[in-house]
């Protein structure tokens, strides 16, 4: 620890940073507990120790297909929303363009726009469109929620790509899809992978725009988790639970070694 | 490696004939290609239903379920005008203003810790607050809920019985409290990192010319630190108040019907009750509250920033 945190200041400060730490990972420990918890209901202190709610996911064939759709559409939305966002953010960034504030505020803006209002809007319009095919329309709506942290981390890691490079480069005879492919994709590269990822589990995760235009055979797991928190008490959801917050510690060590997260994150 | 010539490093590039450079776009048509299928997507999938549903609002629905005119502000004045209605406005503005109060009281020591801790401890730190970012929302209310569970087999209830601090168990959810601690703890990364990256930016000689001079650790951080963080503080706190106040899972599972929300209000009206221009009145409010917080600490970041530019 380095002399700026010393003194009083510290003893004020250390113990207080400690008791949020605690916070933040309480609920999930309490998750994982409880997961192992040989007890038919949700009850602490943890009786014992077993492995038979994660045997009961395994064979949780609601459970599984939510878990299979919940991939395929974040998949299928990290995929379009790197279509619309890559090219996006080069003009952001390097276009000549009047307006550029207002097209990255724009871009941005499904961020500042509560989630839960753009899914009812969303609804509506496709109930104008009478557009009755739910998996396409919640893998528009993923899309739309997944696009501003696409061209966030790519706009935020362009800002910081030498353009030098790819002049020395042009200069030296490559053409300008080689030059693309060899000097700008490499030097971007961190900030696709972790705006992909971001966007994968922003879709995998999100509940509030899915809960609109959701129905029974296309059901993503936060809907399906919220929906038994509400029907039954017991530890096999904290099973699940467990199996996503695993699933989201890897992402996050996925993301801090090939991007570090705070720049991944573009925060 | 500064003595090779740079065309030795090269070599196939070099020794390949030049193509021909492609015609030059005029300045402004790339990018134009660049952004038409982001803009036209949002355009059609973004603003346009943005615009109906608040278009809905000032509509009338007939006994039928069909939307149309005559135009009409009676749902504003029948949200305005109900005890029910304002009593769930009320809720949702201080729910999320004691969020954010709280948000931002135990951001700056965590914030200031990170800034100023060794670069191994920071990274661990920044790990902690940012990995439940990612867990969803659904999963971590759900912890919240095992942990203020209301019997004696909640996890808290069952720490205060067990160390005797109280004699029987709290009622800990469905309270507003119980909303306040599930909503600090989905979005206080979003207050942390902002305010992380302004104390960063703070010169660290200007509190030591503040010791030279004599001033206390108190005074140096409310004369230096916290005006130079506000900028920080200010991103946070939106992003804290507007993520709030959306917010859905959290009130209806830690809350209940007895903290209800706006976004609940919009959910019942609208899968419940079928009533679409109330629904999108009550959208329409809670988006004109977000966006009002929002545009007011733009426009106090850019005064500030002329300010200082000055």
């Amino acid at each position: 620890m380095n002399s700026r945190l010393s003194g009083p200041l510290a003893w004020l400060l250390l113990p207080v940073t400690g008791a949020v730490l605690v916070f933040i990972l309480a609920p999930l420990a309490v998750t994982i507990a409880i997961s192992f918890n040989d007890a038919p209901f949700v009850v602490f202190p943890p009786r014992g120790l077993t492995f038979k709610w994660y045997g009961q996911v395994f064979h949780d064939t609601e459970f599984l297909d939510s878990l299979v759709f919940s991939t395929e559409l974040a998949l299928a939305a990290t995929g379009g929303a790197l279509l619309l966002g890559v090219p996006a953010a080069f003009a952001v960034v390097r276009g000549r363009l009047a307006g550029r504030e207002a097209v990255a505020a724009l871009l941005l803006s499904p961020l500042v726009f509560p989630v839960l209002i753009t899914g009812v809007a969303l609804l509506q319009l496709f109930s104008m469109l009478r557009s009755d095919d739910t998996a396409l329309n919640l893998f528009v709506a993923h899309v739309l929620v997944t696009l501003p942290y696409v061209v966030r981390t790519v706009t935020a890691s362009l800002v910081l790509a030498d353009r030098t490079l790819e002049e020395a480069a042009q200069t030296l005879g490559a053409g300008r899809w080689r030059v693309f492919r060899r000097v700008t994709v490499p030097q971007i590269a961190p900030g696709l992978a972790a705006g992909a990822l971001f966007a994968f589990m922003v879709s995998f995760d999100n509940f509030p725009i899915s809960m609109w235009l959701a129905d029974a055979q296309h059901n993503p797991v936060p809907l399906l988790i919220f929906q038994r928190i509400a029907n039954f008490f017991e530890p096999s959801l904290a099973a699940i639970s467990t199996l996503l917050i695993g699933f989201a510690l890897a992402v996050v060590l996925v993301v801090e070694r090939v991007a570090g997260l705070r720049r991944g994150l573009a925060m | 490696m500064a003595a090779s010539p740079a065309a030795a490093q090269f070599p196939p590039l070099a020794g390949r004939p030049r193509r021909r450079p492609l015609p030059a776009l005029p300045p402004g048509a790339a990018a134009c290609v660049q952004l038409a299928p982001s803009m036209l997507f949002l355009a059609f999938f973004f603003l346009l239903p943005a615009a109906t549903l608040l278009a809905y609002s000032f509509l009338t629905q007939s006994a039928q379920g069909t939307v149309g005119l005559p135009l009409t502000l009676a749902h504003y004045r029948h949200f305005l005008g109900s005890a029910l209605y304002l009593h769930v406005l009320w809720t949702t503005l201080r729910i999320s203003l004691s969020t954010t109060a709280a948000a931002a009281l135990l951001a700056y020591p965590v914030a200031l810790v990170m800034v100023r801790a060794s670069a191994a401890v920071a990274r661990v730190i920044t790990m902690i607050v940012i990995a439940p970012l990612i867990v969803s929302v659904v999963v971590r209310t759900y912890g919240w809920e095992v942990i203020l569970g209301n019997g004696p087999t909640g996890v808290l209830n069952w720490l205060l019985l067990a160390t005797g601090l109280v004699g029987h168990p709290l009622r800990l959810l469905y309270t507003d409290t119980a909303v306040v601690i599930g909503s600090l703890h989905v979005f206080f990364p979003l207050m942390v990192l902002p305010l992380a990256s302004a104390l960063g930016k703070i010169d660290p000689a200007l509190d030591d010319a503040a010791t030279t001079l004599g001033a206390t650790a108190w005074q140096r951080f409310r004369r230096i630190t916290v005006p130079l963080s506000l900028p920080g503080l200010a991103v946070g706190g939106t992003l804290v108040f507007s993520l709030t106040a959306g917010s859905f899972v959290t009130p209806a599972i830690l809350g209940g019907s007895s903290a209800q929300m706006l976004g609940m209000l919009v959910d019942q009206q609208i899968l419940t009750v079928y009533d679409w221009p109330f629904g999108a009145t009550v959208a329409s409010v809670l988006v004109a509250i977000v966006l009002a917080v929002n545009i007011a600490s733009m426009r106090l970041l850019d005064r500030r920033r002329r300010l200082r530019g000055l």
